[in-house]
């Protein structure tokens, strides 16, 4: 990589971060259609059984949407019978150590660490925590950041995990 | 009768108590939610009946290992030969511990990290620190060892001291296997695509029944027939009109049951979801392996839609192993149905719709789950009988003695419950 295109300005710290607050915010409220919003073309949203050198086209993922399957997989929450998330969990993301590279002059890979505290409310009344990190890959898009990669790596991914319907 | 306690000794004569929960059209509750019956479950049917452990192709080399559980034994399965495999405990003899923690790893012998015995990979111990301590005991201190029968890679042990042979424990169920494996142009599969595990807080049988139930589908996964654009190989059994489903349910006998969707596919691949020309190098290694006929019948019919008693579930595209925790929880594991031999691409479809149906996130396996905890919890707090009569009176006897019957119908849970009775009485 290119040292002088490589530094990310405060400015652009902040920009990052507006965005993936704003991702949380609308995946832990199920607000489908403003998360969608976010959503560039050739999205990708992956779920890897965890850390480790897991292949998209050759491991088995716990999820593994292009843009065409995670907008059925939108269609399939907004039916009101996708009895996993009827009614809708409860959910608190914290998300912390945010790290940012740049891919290229308009597009950023950013990491974090997050805890998610999911109320199950479809069939326990108990409540779930996630923790692990997130990538995200994002690219500047007319007047604002969009997503186009999304990695979520749970820390307990190749161990027995519950059903995770919701967007992480 | 008092099923509350969780002493096993409470039960008196428990055959004759699970019998009694049983008829021939629905059963009692109990059978899902009693601690006690699913201790009686891990001796009768874990321990006496031979169960899948693991296939050959996940340990391919000599000393590759798995971690796996027979009901709820730890055992690791070890590659051993050419076309040979162990299935040990995974508890040192010496003072109970653990022997391997990791999921899967190659060892020239097994060395138990609290004092240092040495198994080898049959089993057998081989040596011990200190020596000098010790007066012989024979083979009193080698690891418990499972019988192992293997059919076309699939990996079955049992710790039965008689059981009965493989083949009469698959009996019909056989033919799914040769189904699944036929998809091969090797004639093998090839499952080095790992598991995801998806926990279910629902008694394992709850899993079993609802993999052969048809009469759910248009239920509980009415949202993924609304959220995609219907097609293909879902075509069939969304329809909502009774009269107009072509597939149906079979009840194999011995406990295993399947959905027989093979006469709703009217060409080849039609079950993966496209036609022939999208893969041709697949059809054609097909055909240079079974010869036109067959490999156009075999890629027509497509996957079997098989459950083969207690565990093993194979799912069309994906392979499924059911692990019983306890009477409420469970674990549904699931594989890629990866075809050795076969074009990268088939497998990475294989893959991609694997993932759309099962796992903790899938389009269906995450309702059916939840449905799974609620039917769980509803009968743990209100117990009482269930009703399994759905399409008693409209079942075809074969002359194999398998039963269809409408897709909707009860017959695999029937055939099920039959089945587990016996090995209670």
């Amino acid at each position: 990589m290119n040292e002088t295109v490589s530094v990310i300005s405060d400015d652009e710290y902040r920009k990052v971060e507006r965005f993936i607050y704003k991702e949380a915010r609308f995946a832990d409220e199920s607000r489908y259609d403003e998360w969608e919003n976010l959503l560039e073309d050739d999205m990708i949203y992956w779920i890897p059984r965890g850390e480790g050198d897991f292949l998209p086209d050759r491991d088995v993922s716990i999820l593994n949407d292009n843009r065409s399957r995670l907008a059925t997989r939108i269609n399939q929450l907004k039916t009101g019978t996708r009895h996993s998330q009827e009614p809708r969990s409860p959910m608190r993301k914290i998300i912390s150590n945010l790290m940012i590279d740049r891919i290229s002059e308009n597009e950023y890979l950013a990491h974090v660490n997050f805890a998610l505290f999911e109320m199950q409310v479809q069939s326990l009344d108990e409540m779930n925590i996630w923790a692990g990190r997130m990538e995200y890959k994002l690219r500047e898009s007319e007047d604002d950041l969009k997503m186009f990669f999304k990695k979520v790596v749970l820390i307990n991914g190749d161990h027995p995990v519950p059903t995770i319907a919701f967007i992480i | 009768m008092n099923y509350t306690t969780n002493d096993i000794s409470a039960i008196s004569n428990p055959a004759a108590d699970i019998s009694g929960l049983i008829k021939d059209n629905g059963i009692h509750s109990s059978l899902y939610t009693d601690p006690n019956i699913f201790a009686l479950e891990m001796d009768k049917i874990f321990q006496e009946c031979w169960v899948f452990v693991g296939h050959l192709s996940e340990v391919p080399k000599r000393g590759d290992y798995i971690r796996r559980h027979i009901g709820c034994e730890p055992v690791l399965m070890f590659r051993t030969g050419d076309a040979t495999a162990t299935v040990l405990t995974n508890r040192c003899t010496h003072r109970g511990n653990l022997l391997c923690q990791e999921e899967k790893g190659r060892r020239r012998a097994i060395t138990c990290q609290y004092h240092g015995w040495v198994f080898n990979l049959d089993g057998d111990l081989v040596d011990r620190p200190f020596s000098g301590g010790y007066c012989d005991k024979g083979g009193e201190l080698d690891l418990r060892k499972a019988k192992v029968a293997i059919y076309r890679g699939f990996v079955f042990a049992t710790f039965a001291k008689n059981p009965v042979s493989l083949e009469d424990h698959l009996g019909n169920g056989r033919h799914a296997l040769d189904r699944a494996s036929n998809l091969s142009p090797e004639g093998e599969l090839d499952l080095f695509g790992g598991w995801t595990k998806h926990i279910f807080n629902s008694n394992w049988k709850m899993l079993v029944e609802n993999n052969t139930d048809g009469y759910h589908v248009n239920h509980v996964h009415d949202s993924f027939a609304r959220g995609i654009q219907v097609q293909y190989k879902y075509e069939n059994v969304l329809k909502s009109e009774e009269d107009k489903l072509e597939a149906f349910v079979r009840d194999m006998g011995d406990g295993h049951a399947e959905i027989e969707y093979g006469q709703t596919y009217s060409k080849p691949l039609f079950w993966f979801g496209v036609e022939s020309d999208r893969f041709p190098d697949y059809v054609s290694s097909m055909e240079a392996a079974y010869g036109k006929d067959e490999a156009n019948d075999i890629l027509t019919k497509g996957p079997p839609h098989t459950y083969i008693f207690p565990n093993l579930f194979i799912a069309e595209v994906s392979m499924v192993v059911i692990q019983p925790i306890s009477a409420g929880k469970s674990i549904n594991w699931n594989t890629p149905l990866y075809l050795k031999g076969a074009p990268d691409a088939v497998n990475r479809r294989m893959l991609r719709q694997g993932e759309a149906a099962l796992g903790p996130s899938a389009f269906l396996l995450a309702d059916d789950a939840v449905i799974g905890d609620r039917q769980w919890r509803a009968l743990h707090g209100s117990p009482g009988w269930l009703d399994l009569s759905r399409g008693e009176s409209r079942e075809t006897v074969a002359a194999d003695g398998t039963i269809t019957s409408h897709y909707s119908d009860e017959t695999p849970n029937r055939g099920f419950w039959r089945h587990y009775r016996t090995l209670f009485s």
